[in-house]
This record gives structure tokens, sequence and C-alpha cells, in this order.
């Protein structure tokens, strides 16, 4: 199998997130690959609709959870249109995983702040359920996420199960405009309820995912909250073609988002040259 | 390392056995609509091909990483789709006249396609094919192979270098390829005048080239690292149209696209097409933000990769300097005077950040 071959997969169950984002279970169809394939939260995947092409997003479920992976995407190219189209039963490519992941073994026994804005939710979700998944390796867990309104809010059947536990500090927000009337979130931007969340930055990694611009935002309250640069983890989205390190489209200078990425702190992000 | 002898009936004789043994022969050929202008082409006899008489057109990355190549084909039915995987084996061809820069192309490209994942794509083309390059004589103005560490007679990427000498070529064999290509073929005793006219040549032809670019200094890689926000990038680019034919006709550039195209609602393949970091939608995210949103970028992306990332990366420069860059480019960019200035440019602010 050369390095271009992606591994089929079929489509198990189908959730639609908002009205354009959705999000797929997928298996492998060879069992065998089933049982050997292994991931780490943050990584990514080159997922193909054949006849459309390839497209990249990373694995939003956690890796403690064998057997299957889970995507979410935005229809909003022509692979992701093709992908809205198929439907449970129907088979998909997959190449991966591909680049580095969020350091769990490191983060082990301290505190986590999860951040995130919109899909952003997705490479976070992985960290987040990875976490669960082993609740007491980790302290306090705190969850601020938020969506420009509250129908852009995805995976929330999951924030209602986190709102209810008492092992999670969960705080959802909406942007001012974005609420409904039977809203009961916060009405600020992340920014805003990540400084009202009442984190403490002693002894917590923060894990940030989101639109640019609100990344951008949140990491001066972040550095104001005590949390040093190279305690805050993102992730950084560039196009992509291979995923290998090969087709030269995704570098930042000498960094390339495919392999020494997806995930940066802070600080590695503050040392590239400005040009994402 | 060894030397042989050979004739120009010696060479006849070999690409004539080699034709008949059913090996693809490629060497170049004058082009058909354009007798002033060579092509790589595959030949059946030495008469066909013209040894260097002027730097072919186009590299010979294409026999490697062919402009557009299919990666799998599908077959897609109710029950589900098989994937057909294309060959990674393939049959043994000769190359016959590189030129030193061309052989140099692909041993510098090998590392990109070797440095973690394995590209058995590229390998297996590699792995088949033996790499005769002859000495150059047809440098001109644009030329700058010695700037970047090679020259008109570098063997680097060659199995066998060849250098015309009175009555035929002097072949040095570099590699066991090269050994299993001339096993047996001219002469093994080299007099000593034909390998002191062989050394004369290349000596003659490095300083010609020379003359044309300083060797680009270790520490111009850090320099460019260091100056990603100079103003010039501001203003360097301003001739280039972003067509890409930088990237299509140079040895080195190896960026790729990879899109499906189906023939049927049923079959269809996944191919892998050359593409540019010289156009606007390569880093073109589907939410419409672009981090290489202007041409400065884009053009400063090309000289970065090739003089800075890449040598951080792999120790190697991105470019063999052998200048058809600048003789393609409609805007007339011309990458070898840039680079020049860059370097005084370099001299005279050495080692001020501009981040």
């Amino acid at each position: 199998m050369n390095i271009y071959q992606p591994y089929l997969m079929s489509i198990k169950e189908i959730t639609d997130e908002t009205v354009d984002t959705r999000t797929f279970r997928l298996e492998f169809k060879d069992p065998a690959v089933a049982e050997k394939f292994t991931f780490n939260a943050g990584q990514f995947g080159e997922y193909s609709v054949f006849g459309e092409g390839e497209s990249t997003f990373c694995i939003a479920s956690p890796s403690t959870r064998k057997g299957y992976i889970e995507c979410s995407f935005k229809a909003s190219g022509k692979v992701t249109r093709a992908l809205r189209r198929l439907s449970v039963g129907d088979t998909l490519g997959f190449r991966g995983p591909y680049g580095n992941n969020f350091p769990l073994d490191k983060m082990k026994g301290h505190s986590m702040l999860f951040i995130a804005g919109g899909i952003g939710l997705a490479p976070v979700r992985s960290v987040i359920w990875t976490c669960l998944d082993q609740r007491d390796e980790f302290k306090n867990i705190t969850i601020v996420y938020g969506a420009r309104s509250v129908g852009d809010l995805v995976y929330k059947r999951e924030l209602e199960e986190w709102g209810k536990r008492s092992d999670i500090n969960l705080c959802l927000s909406v942007d001012p405009g974005g609420e409904t009337p039977d809203w009961k979130g916060k009405i600020a931007r992340i920014p805003t309820a990540v400084e009202e969340s009442g984190v403490v930055a002693a002894d917590t990694f923060a894990v940030i995912c989101g639109p640019p611009v609100m990344i951008k935002f949140t990491l001066p309250v972040l550095t104001k909250l005590g949390f040093p640069a190279d305690h805050i983890y993102t992730t950084l989205e560039n196009r992509m073609k291979c995923g290998l390190g090969k087709c030269g489209r995704c570098n930042i200078g000498p960094t390339y988002v495919c392999k020494d990425g997806p995930v940066f702190t802070a600080a590695e992000i503050r040392a590239l040259p400005q040009e994402f | 390392m060894t030397h042989r002898f050979l004739s120009q009936a010696d060479l006849k004789a070999l690409i004539a056995e080699l034709v008949a043994a059913k090996t693809r022969v490629i060497a170049p050929v004058r082009a058909k609509d354009d007798p002033e202008q060579l092509d790589y082409l595959p030949i059946q006899s030495l008469e066909e091909a013209t040894f260097g008489a002027r730097i072919p057109r186009r590299s010979l990355k294409e026999f490697f990483l062919p402009t557009t190549e299919i990666l799998l084909s599908y077959h897609q039915t109710k029950e589900g789709v098989t994937i057909k995987e294309v060959p990674t084996e393939h049959p043994p061809q000769v190359l016959f006249s590189a030129t030193p820069c061309d052989a140099a192309g692909l041993d510098v490209v090998d590392k990109v396609m070797n440095w973690d994942y394995k590209d058995e794509l590229w390998n297996g083309r590699r792995k088949a094919a033996t790499i005769v390059s002859f000495l150059c004589s047809s440098m001109d103005a644009t030329c700058f192979c010695t700037a970047v560490g090679l020259g008109p007679d570098s063997s680097r990427g060659s199995d066998v270098l060849l250098v015309p000498v009175e009555g035929g070529y002097l072949a040095t064999i570099l590699t066991e390829k090269g050994e299993a290509l001339l096993q047996g073929k001219g002469k093994a005793e080299v007099p000593a005048a034909v390998q002191a006219a062989a050394d004369a040549a290349q000596s003659e032809a490095r300083k010609k080239v020379e003359a044309n670019l300083a060797t680009i200094p270790a520490d111009f890689s850090e320099w460019l690292a260091k100056n990603f926000d100079h103003p010039l990038w501001k203003t360097i680019s301003l001739r280039c149209h972003g067509c890409g034919a930088c990237a299509s006709i140079c040895p080195t550039c190896h960026c790729f696209d990879i899109v499906d195209e189906h023939n049927s609602s049923s079959d269809g393949v996944r191919r892998r097409n050359w593409d540019s970091c010289q156009t606007s939608k390569f880093t073109l995210h589907a939410s419409g933000h672009n981090p290489r949103g202007s041409q400065n970028e884009r053009f400063r992306q090309r000289v970065e990769h090739k003089f800075s990332i890449y040598p951080t990366k792999f120790g190697d420069i991105l470019c063999t300097g052998c200048g058809r860059c600048a003789r393609v480019c409609p805007g007339g960019m011309d990458l070898p005077t840039l680079i020049g200035e860059l370097m005084t440019l370099a001299k005279a602010e050495p080692a001020e950040s501009k981040l």
C-alpha cells in the first residue's frame, strides 16, 4: 500500500450538528485495519469521496475509544458538499492519522481549561472525551464553549451531558444577538466568557481552538489570567493536500503544519513568521 | 569511481543494445516545434540525440514526477468501493546526456520524498532509472549552478558523467548502476592525455558559470529566515504574474495537487498534478482566508522555500542554478539577479532581524 492509498470506511451514523455542520461516525471496512488502528487526540486525516476528492479535518472522537472514528465538517467546498450527500452505509476513503497531538501525558495530573468557538469544538472534543474517559488522571476540568448563535453550537447532546456532570465546570456562551428567548447560558464573546469563567491558571493547561479572530483576542486574556505561553495549546488549520510533508502548501516558514503540527503551543506560534 | 573511454561508435552501440533490449532511452532531441530548442524525449538511436548543445527546455523532473499521474483508480457500486493501486515498480530506463543540473535536481528532491513518509511512486521511478549526465558547455548568462554548490561538471545525482574528448568520451562511473551500464563497454585504460583534456574542459566550463553569480554563503539561509518581513518583499515581485511557469520548468519544484476525476458515475481516478505556490488558490482556505493572499507573499515563499526552508530542513538549496525560471518568465523576473541583490543586502545588513 503506497502512502496515497486510503483505507475504506463506512458511515455508521450521521448527526446533524447545525444547519450546515454534520458529524459522521466511521468504521473501517477491513477488520484487520480496525484492529490495529490507533491515533492520538489532535491528529487529523484526509477524508475522501471517490470522484470528488480529499479534504482535511481532525479526528473529532477520543483516542480512548477503539473501533471507530468521528469527524465533523461544514459543507463549504466541493468535497465537504459531496460528503454531505452521503448516507449511512456509504463508503468513503480515509488516510491518516497524521500530524502531532496534544501532549496528554504531560497534561495528566493537572487541571484543564478547554476553550472552543463554533466548529472549533471538534478537535477539542477529542481531547475532552479522552480526559473524561480517564477522569481520575486530571484535576479540575473547565470548558468554555461559544458560537455566534445558539443554532451554531455543535455537539448539543454532549453539551447537555457535560452540563449535568458535577466534575465539569461548563460555561456556554453565544455572541450578543445570537441568543434565543430560552437561552440560559452567557451572552458574551469568548474572551469575556473566559475572563469571567473563574478559572485559575496555576497548575492548568489550556486548549483553545476556533476562528483565528477568537484565538487572537483570547490569548491576551489567558496571559492576563496568568497562563504561561507554553501551557496554552491550539491547532493551526492550513490548506493541505498530502498530509505527509510533500505537497508543499501548509508550511509557515520552515514549520510544516501537517508534520510539525497541527498542535502548537502559543509560545511556538509566537515564534513563527506571521503568515497564517 | 572508475573511468572508461568510450568512442562515438561505442556509445552508438550501447544505445542500440539498450533499445534492442526494450529499455527506454531518453536523450535531448531537437524540439519539433522549435529546432533551436531541445526536449528530453525517447530515442531509438544515437543519431536522433543532440548532446551538449544547450539546456533542454524542460527538466528531467517529469520522468519521475509526471505532470499528471494516477494515484489510484476506483470502481463504485451500491455495495461499496474497490480501489486499484498503481504500480510502484517500473521497467528500467536510461537517461542520456542529462545536464548535471537536472541530475542533481533529482538527488535534491529525493530528500523531501523520503524525509519521513516514503513516496514509493517517486522512488520506484528513481530506482528504475540510470542517469548518464554530460559535461555542460552550453551555459549562458542566466546559469548559476556554481553559486548553489554544483557546477557544469557536477556528478551529483548521476550514475555516469560523460566528458567529450577527442575521438569520444571520458566516462566517470559513479555508482553500481553506472558500473552495470558500462560493464565491458569501451576501454578501461584511459590515456593520461585524455584524462588531462577532460580535466581542462571541466575547469574551463566551471569558470564560465562562476562569472555569473558568486557562491551563495552558508548563512544566507539564516538571513532570509530572519528577514521574512523585510520591506524588500513588498517590491521584489511586482513583475510576477503568478503564472507558475517558473515552477513547472524547475528541476526541483515538486509541489502538487491531488484531485479526483470521474469517468462515469461508477468509475474514476485520483490524480496527482503539478501545482505551484505562485498561484493564488494554492493556499486558499475553504473559509476564503488566504495566508498568502498577495503575490509578494507567494514570491517570498518561493525564495524562502528554495534558499532558507529547504536548506534548514534538508541541508540542501532547493535550486540547481539551471536558470530556466529566468528564461521563461513572462514578467522578466530574474532569479539569479534577485538572489545577487539579496546577497548584497545580506552583506550590508548582516545580523539585522526584521521580525
